[in-house]
């Protein structure tokens, strides 16, 4: 069974003043049921430009109300840069310059996909995605013996 | 000026080779060099209801600000879980829905407190029986 463990420490001596500020957490990140660790890891990086306009970055392909798992940094300099986060037509909030963001994922239906859009100027971005479950999407191209697409059941 | 940082560490042996992601952010104003300044202070309560309530209201913070929101299921139910979402509708179908928080787990996502009650934070617990959740909003 895969490990997977997320630990946060937020730490503030003046946001609060007379009271310093510490948070720690971890967990492991399991399957929905809580048995087994996920064993699904997408992971990549990429750049946005601001021309690009809204782009998908992951899509809801596993199934419905299970446990996921995404992180996502924004790798940009420039303090004024940010990338706007969406889930489905909610906009979730602005990722700026050296943000990073960890949530859990429900894939409520197949809608419920993970969108960014560049705002400001071109970042450069990483992302994470740890997943209970995963369908690949049909192939368009022919690799059957008689050329026509093969079809998943 | 407040200095606010947030670190995270992820291990995990998914693939055949370590995979490790770290990273520390300092939370800033939107824009701006400058740290958030105001927060609603770290929250803790007890739930025994399946009824949703409410963590953060969109009056609380600026539109398109920088601002954070950390929640914690401060529970250790391995079986039992809170529904992290927009509007009181959570559920499993539900697409406002972001999520699920078992025992033990947490998240810190950015938050765009757009003007309208669509951008209210809610949880709900999936058990009537006593959960507990920490919660805390880092504000613009």
């Amino acid at each position: 069974m895969a490990t997977t463990t997320a630990s946060l420490a937020i730490s503030s001596s003046d946001l609060q003043p007379g009271n310093r500020l510490s948070i720690n957490a971890s967990s492991l990140l399991m399957k929905t049921g809580l048995t087994e660790g996920l064993e699904i890891l997408d992971a990549g990086t990429g750049e946005l430009t601001v021309a690009m306009s809204t782009k998908k970055l992951n899509d809801a392909l596993g199934t419905a109300d299970t446990s996921n798992w995404m992180y996502l940094a924004n790798h940009a300099t420039d303090d004024t840069n940010y990338i706007e986060v969406g889930l489905h037509d909610t906009i979730i909030g602005r990722l700026y310059a050296g943000d990073w963001m960890f949530t859990p994922w429900n894939m409520s239906d197949a809608a419920a996909e993970w969108s960014i859009e560049a705002e400001g100027g071109t970042q450069k971005y990483e992302y994470a995605f740890f997943k209970s479950t995963y369908v690949l999407a049909n192939s368009a191209q022919a690799n059957n013996s008689d050329g026509t697409p093969d079809v998943n059941p | 000026m407040a200095t606010t940082t947030a670190t995270i560490s992820v291990s995990s042996n998914i693939l055949s080779y370590p995979i490790s992601i770290n990273k520390s952010m300092t939370m800033k104003r939107a824009g701006s060099c400058h740290g958030l300044e105001e927060t609603s202070g770290l929250n803790s309560k007890k739930v025994e209801s399946v009824t949703a309530f409410k963590l953060f209201g969109n009056a609380e913070a600026t539109v398109g600000g920088a601002s954070k929101v950390y929640v914690r299921n401060s529970g250790a139910s391995t079986t039992d879980f809170f529904y992290v979402g927009y509007g009181e509708d959570l559920g499993a179908a539900t697409i406002e829905t972001i999520g699920r928080l078992y025992g033990g787990n947490w998240m810190l996502i950015p938050w765009d407190a757009v003007a309208a009650t669509s951008h209210d934070i809610f949880a709900k617990s999936s058990t009537a029986e006593p959960m507990h959740i920490e919660y805390m909003a880092f504000i613009e």
